[in-house]
């Protein structure tokens, strides 16, 4: 277990990070989503022992570890824009089996299987210069699992790569972790990315896990076909509630609902949004700017954002009663 | 015209005459140079290692006193030198005033700073994903500093020939604790100063020419050892 306990990481006197907790479990899947800026670059380095937290710790398997040491061999991190050493695709991926002290024959097998496993088998005699920025993401993602870490960190992995280029990736994940036990961490900005693909999603925001994200995103089972006359108007089930969405997708789906985009009051309103649920208020979170997080139970839990002025003129109070409304076309599929 | 004419003639017929002191004086010159250059690039390619990648109380103040003693004359070198080394002096008891070790000893002076600074600008220039990228693969200290400095290597072997070229070239310190004695501290910038006051001046651009054929030959060897030199290929 790769952990963070008590991290608060600053730049200058600036706070970049400020976490409480964070773990990546054995085998686990990890994403950490969250806007440009909101820390998870800075998170990644710090897991991967890069750069030491100013307060806090960072723990593997409950014992405290730095940059020195053996731990380092463990967890392994790919950037968002990472880059190749000197030298062949081949001597690239070799660099850390060498210090590994693998001889010849074991650096060609390893190479081979993984280059296999990426598809870029074709690319392993040539030089940087000659890929593109997507190869050279695929190639580095190669260059760490050849080392076969226990963590593999991943920063936006996808960011310079096509949907089958994408895909060849998730694949190559997925075979690794059928093969032997891999935790993945990986930081996007794309919540489709992040749901599609991970077991458990945490969101960032200023350098803080927030709850918010992942808390109004739901995994449903899209039905065929839409209501009569209105086409593309789906009612989907979440928990124990009935959402409408506008949606031509049909199957396995994340649903998501951008808390900004919830009306919150305390009797249903008269208007055009298709969903309209009553509740009560389960926590009330004060944030910065004048903002609160109003997580209610309305069958399932969702979280909206207004101001801490919308909350006293409605009197919302945690366990009192409360209505969210939204539109079905405010309801985003993945 | 003529003089010049002359004098270029006489060097020629100096350089292909294997004549014992004008090679004595161009073996020991490279002699110097090397030795020096290696000490010089040795300890200091390593503190511009440490200047550019660790951070530590004094670092700026060490980066300001280096990248100022890159200026500093080297006949002043030489003279506080001479007073370490003189017989009243507290390294006196070496007995190395007017040696050739002298002379090695204001190289490394004069070309310590040289490395270090030139290597701490060849380090910072280096994309920093490649030191972090070399870690988190698992190299440790030693190997993450080779990786830097391969990617570097271009610059580095910059900072050696210019640190050569500087220490071949170097009259001030040299004359100074060598004291310029025929057949035992005599290199080419002191020899060629010398024979020019005298008015030999065949034999001091004969010399002069060894000069600038050792600093050619210098370069050719690093350019080899670094490959493929100056093709912007990785």
């Amino acid at each position: 277990m790769l952990e963070l306990v008590g991290v608060v990481h600053r730049y200058e006197r600036r706070v970049v990070l400020d976490i409480e907790r964070f773990q990546v479990p054995p085998g686990s899947r990890v994403a950490i989503v969250g806007p440009n800026g909101s820390g998870k670059s800075t998170l990644l380095r710090l897991l991967a022992l890069l750069e030491r937290p100013t307060q806090g710790e960072v723990r593997l398997d409950g014992a405290v570890v730095t940059g020195s040491g053996s731990a380092r061999r463990r967890v392994t991190l790919v950037e968002q824009r990472p880059v190749l050493f000197r030298g062949t695709v081949r001597e690239n991926m070799e660099f850390g089996l060498r210090l590994r002290g693998d001889g010849r024959t074991e650096m060609n097998r390893v190479v081979d299987n993984v280059a296999g496993l990426l598809g870029i088998t074709a690319l392993l005699e040539r030089r940087r210069h000659e890929l593109s920025d997507g190869e050279v993401q695929r190639v580095a993602v190669a260059r760490a699992l050849a080392v076969e870490p226990d963590v593999l960190l991943l920063d936006e992995p996808t960011s310079s790569a096509d949907r089958a280029a994408a895909q060849t990736l998730y694949r190559a994940l997925a075979e690794e972790r059928a093969r032997r036990p891999l935790a993945i961490c990986l930081a996007s900005h794309q919540l489709e990315e992040a749901y599609r693909w991970a077991d458990d999603v945490r969101a960032l925001a200023d350098g803080k896990l927030a709850p918010v994200t992942p808390e109004t995103l739901f995994r449903v089972e899209l039905p065929a076909g839409g209501a009569a006359g209105d086409a593309g108007l789906k009612h989907v089930c979440v928990g124990s509630i009935e959402v409408a969405v506008t949606t031509d997708k049909t199957g396995p789906a994340i649903l998501a609902v951008p808390p900004t985009d919830i009306f919150v009051s305390r009797e249903p309103l008269a208007s055009s949004a298709r969903n309209v649920f009553s509740g009560r208020v389960t926590r009330l979170a004060h944030q910065r700017a004048g903002v609160v997080h109003v997580t209610a139970d309305v069958g399932v839990e969702l979280v909206a954002v207004i101001t801490e002025e919308a909350v006293r003129d409605l009197g919302l109070v945690p366990g009192g009663p409360v209505v969210f409304s939204f539109k079905a076309s405010a309801v985003r599929v993945f | 015209m003529d003089f010049l004419a002359e004098g270029f003639r006489r060097a020629l017929a100096l350089l292909f005459s294997a004549d014992a002191e004008v090679y004595g004086i161009a073996l020991l010159t490279l002699k110097i140079g090397l030795l020096a250059t290696l000490v010089a690039c040795g300890l200091g390619i390593p503190a511009g290692f440490a200047l550019a990648t660790k951070s530590f109380w004094g670092r700026r103040a060490a980066l300001t006193v280096v990248n100022t003693a890159l200026a500093f004359p080297t006949v002043v070198i030489g003279l506080l030198l001479y007073g370490l080394l003189s017989r009243r002096g507290p390294l006196g008891g070496l007995e190395w005033l007017y040696t050739w070790q002298a002379i090695v000893v204001g190289d490394v002076l004069l070309a310590f700073p040289i490395a270090a600074a030139l290597a701490a600008a060849a380090v910072q220039g280096v994309d920093p994903r490649i030191r972090r990228t070399a870690e988190t693969l698992g190299a440790g200290r030693w190997r993450t500093a080779w990786t830097v400095a391969r990617e570097a290597r271009f610059a580095l072997a910059a900072v050696i020939t210019t640190a050569f070229g500087h220490v071949v070239a170097e009259i001030g310190s040299a004359m100074t604790v060598g004291g310029n004695i025929r057949g035992q501290t005599r290199t080419l910038t002191t020899a060629v100063a010398l024979y020019t006051s005298q008015g030999d001046f065949g034999l001091a651009l004969a010399l002069g020419l060894i000069l600038l054929l050792l600093a050619l030959l210098v370069n050719v060897a690093l350019q080899a050892l670094q490959g493929r030199g100056g093709v912007h290929h990785a």
